[in-house]
């Protein structure tokens, strides 16, 4: 079996926005980047049904600058993925969840994959996105925001969170699979995993080397803008926390109209 | 002439709050620019929807009835929203961020080949389409135009007021198409969980509890004074990954993202992550032991004091303004 990974990298969680005026960029000289965190879900997935057992192949794919490279040979290749293929092609900077969904789709057509894993959103465009544009690029059945997988003959039933409750889903693979938490737990890598992860083939591509024109965005970024500014905090003040209480309610209710 | 579609979401025959929500804005936007609002309804029956919608601002309501819409489908929501996008070429569809919006919203976008712009919480028109959405879990925003139509917009929960008018839509039937669309995934089940009564995206009132807490019999505490708002109940990730309540209630980054008019943060520090899923919040209330804790930078009023004498006491004092 054949199993492909969507691995991005974005800024870490951490990862405060320097902004203090509307922008048409960010400044992201600074950010630390790491493996998006529901995206270490999909490979941890990957990875434990590799070691249920049988023959199978796990590739990362991923689109982005060369920086990419440590990322993916720590958090995909260290932890149990074989092997990666890189898109990086500057004519890619900048491009929409579109354009990205269909150069991922142009890598996973150059191979027959029984399941796509990737996660349910990138915390950087926060889009939730590109997993289920590729799967409609392939013509897959998709399921989303999955908690727990288990894979059949041929098929896979997934639970799905929704509100209040999960939804059961059954799909015939090839499917494509987007990863919430829940699902696992993912592992670390290792020192000598990653030692030993940079011997494992890492394939670097351009769209020309795919055979594909760069596409086009089909959303244009006009402007970032900071978060709207809040007011300063009013701190309740009392002897009696009862009475901060019976204050703090009476704000809510008559100054604030919140309830 | 801008015309905007609204997809009226339906779960167990209940409307979405969000499907009125975009219709109201939705009308304010037509009302500013001209063009017409259309709601467009897949579910096995009618039922009294389209009077509704009527109300909340349709001029026309477009009923795609079919017992196909019984269970949620991606494949056959997705066919059905793109069909009728083709036909009536609205210059937008608004989709509600919700479970079912946020799988189907993508995937109409994918069979359309068309724009797909995620939980927006402003939308504009002025000749061209402009597009409000945060991103880095709200640390910035940033404003998208996109090229072409029709095009899809995720709209985020509580980002726009409810607002009834008298008035009644036109009702059409519109036929979805769905003949030799094959399924693909199917809903075999769907199973309730312990998510609390009212669900965390949607609310408008959030109240949610973090390591001051201290263990999980006082999620408790938290619970009443949500119950007792109608309120939903959130959590921070220490409480969540300590195993206290079930993920289902975390806020954050890696949890929900809630837009409530007001949310009350109780023992919760404020780490960037949590404030993360929180910020965009109307009002915020902090109840904290710790008065430099940072959760207090950000909130509109706060109590310093122990969260074990002062959520109790909230939670009685609203019970009385409730009456
Ligand atoms: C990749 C990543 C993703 C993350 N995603 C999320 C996320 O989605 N959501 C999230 O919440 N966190 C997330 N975190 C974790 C986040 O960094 C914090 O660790 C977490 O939010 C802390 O939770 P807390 O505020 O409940 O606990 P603490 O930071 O321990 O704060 C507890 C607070 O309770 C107060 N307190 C203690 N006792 C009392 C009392 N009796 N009365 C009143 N106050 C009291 C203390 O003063 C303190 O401020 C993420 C972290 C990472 C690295
Ligand atoms: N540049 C990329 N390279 C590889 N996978 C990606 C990329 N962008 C998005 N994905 C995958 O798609 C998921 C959803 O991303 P998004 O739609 O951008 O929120 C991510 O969790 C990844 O699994």
């Amino acid at each position: 079996m054949k199993i492909a990974v969507l691995a991005k990298q974005v800024p870490d969680s951490e990862t405060r926005i320097n902004l203090p005026a509307p922008a048409p960029e960010i400044d992201d000289s600074g950010f630390t980047r790491v493996l998006n965190p529901y995206d270490a879900y999909a490979v941890e997935e990957a990875v434990k049904i590799k070691e249920a057992g049988g023959e199978v192949e796990i590739t990362a794919i991923t689109i982005g600058p060369e920086t990419v490279k440590e990322t993916v040979k720590k958090d995909c290749l260290a932890v149990g993925c074989d092997k990666a293929v890189i898109v990086t092609d500057p004519a890619l900077d900048g491009a929409d969840e579109a354009a990205v969904a269909s150069v991922l789709a142009a890598v996973l057509q150059k191979e027959s994959y029984d399941l796509i894993l990737c996660g349910l959103k990138a915390i950087d465009d926060d889009s939730g996105q590109v997993g289920i544009l590729v799967a409609e690029k392939l013509g897959l059945p998709h399921v989303s925001v999955v908690t727990k997988l288990t894979l059949g003959d041929g098929s896979l039933e997934a639970e799905r969170e929704i509100e209040g409750g999960k939804e059961i889903v059954n799909a015939s693979l090839p499917a494509l699979v987007t990863c919430q938490k829940g699902l696992n737990e993912p592992r670390l890598p290792s020192l000598p995993n990653i030692m030993k992860a940079g011997a494992k083939p890492m394939e670097t591509v351009t769209c020309a080397d795919l055979g594909l024109e760069p596409p086009a965005n089909l959303v244009q970024v006009k402007t970032y803008s900071p978060p709207p500014a809040r007011g300063e905090c009013r701190l309740v003040e009392a002897d009696e926390p009862a009475a901060a209480a019976k204050e703090l309610a009476r704000l809510l209710n008559e100054e604030a109209k919140v309830i | 002439m801008p015309n905007i579609a609204v997809f009226i979401e339906q779960r167990d025959g209940a409307v979405k709050k969000v499907a009125w929500q975009m219709l109201s804005e939705a009308r304010r936007l037509a009302d500013a620019g001209g063009g017409e609002v259309w709601a467009i309804h897949l579910a096995p029956a009618a039922g009294d929807v389209a009077a509704k919608a009527g109300a909340h601002g349709a001029d026309k309501v477009f009923n795609a009835m079919d017992d196909a819409f019984t269970t949620y489908n991606s494949e056959l929501w997705g066919t059905a929203l793109a069909n009728f996008c083709r036909e009536k070429s609205p210059d937008v569809l608004l989709v509600g961020s919700t479970a079912l919006g946020k799988d189907v919203a993508p995937k109409v976008a994918g069979k359309l080949g068309c724009a797909c712009i995620s939980d927006a919480v402003g939308l504009t028109h002025d000749g061209d389409w402009t597009v409000r959405r945060p991103v880095y879990a709200g640390k910035c925003f940033v404003e998208l135009t996109p090229t072409g139509g029709p095009f899809v917009v995720g709209v985020r929960p509580n980002a726009f007021v409810i607002e009834e008018k008298a008035g009644a839509g036109a009702v059409e039937d519109f036929a979805a198409s769905l003949d030799g669309v094959e399924p693909k995934a199917t809903v075999a089940r769907v199973e309730a969980g312990d998510g609390g009564k009212v669900e965390l995206t949607e609310a408008e009132v959030v109240v949610s509890g973090g390591r001051g807490i201290k263990g999980p019999e006082n999620y408790e505490l938290i619970e009443k004074l949500a119950e007792t708002l109608g309120a939903a109940a959130g959590a921070s990730r220490a409480v969540v990954d300590a195993g206290w309540v079930d993920y289902s209630h975390q806020v954050g980054q890696t949890g929900k993202t809630v837009g409530p008019n007001l949310y009350i943060a109780c023992g919760i520090s404020g780490a960037i992550q949590h404030l993360a899923g929180m910020s965009s919040s109307k009002c915020i209330v902090a109840i904290n032991k710790d008065a430099n804790a940072p959760i207090f930078k950000i909130a509109d009023y706060g109590i310093v004091g122990d969260l074990f004498d002062v959520v109790p006491a909230l939670t009685d004092e609203v019970g009385k303004l409730k009456g």
